[in-house]
């Protein structure tokens, strides 16, 4: 199986962000709220990071 | 009719309903079968949606771990660092047994996801800790 960087990171952000939703908060409301948010930080930070990483001779 | 406004008040309680409190062996057995195998403390609990949302989670991570060449760690106690991913591995409980079982996660290097895999192994394995601890909480009665 070969996923793209993006896809394999965007399915663990996905997995990750349910868990972590569906165990800290109780309201339904809540978990979508907290899953969204943890979701788009796993994909900001991963960006952020990718880009900062661009310029360095690795 | 004042009768029946006491005998309303006296059944419907303003006050938060309390928490269910399941005994400690029970609690333990519970949190035993949410780690053999992922989702199933939570479904005794009768938090069957939470528990099958869990189970899928974990499971589709470790299969997509083991589909892009990830690898399981066994117990080496040779090498102390191994540990840590033998540990990681572990939670993921049945799966792991019987994908060790089945020869599976030997881990190819070369392959383009071996990292990608490895992580998704061991990160599988991880929220299924947590997902037994949030059950033990429940369990507990420290949670709604």
């Amino acid at each position: 199986m070969n996923l793209s960087h993006f896809a394999a990171l965007t399915i663990f952000a996905l997995i990750v962000s349910t868990v972590f939703a569906l165990i800290t908060k109780n309201e339904p409301k809540e978990q979508f709220r907290y899953g969204v948010f943890v979701f788009l930080s796993f994909l900001a930070v991963a960006f952020a990071v990718g880009w900062f990483m661009y310029p360095l001779p690795l | 009719m004042e009768q029946t406004n006491e005998h309303l008040e006296s059944t419907v309680s303003t006050e938060p309903a309390e928490l269910r409190r399941i005994n400690m062996p029970a609690t333990l057995a519970i949190c035993f079968a949410g780690w053999l195998i992922p989702g199933l403390s939570h479904i005794l609990i009768g938090r069957w949606i939470r528990g099958l949302i869990f189970a899928a989670c974990v499971v589709v991570m470790f299969v997509l771990g083991l589909g892009m060449h990830g690898k399981l760690y066994d117990l080496n106690v040779e090498e102390p660092l191994q540990l840590l991913g033998f540990i990681a591995n572990l939670g993921a409980g049945l799966p792991y047994f019987i994908a060790e079982r089945m020869g599976l996660g030997v881990g190819a290097q070369t392959a383009q996801g071996y990292d990608y895999g490895t992580t998704y192994l061991w990160v599988c394995g991880l929220l299924n800790f947590l997902i037994v601890l949030d059950a033990f909480d429940i369990a507990q009665g420290r949670k709604p």
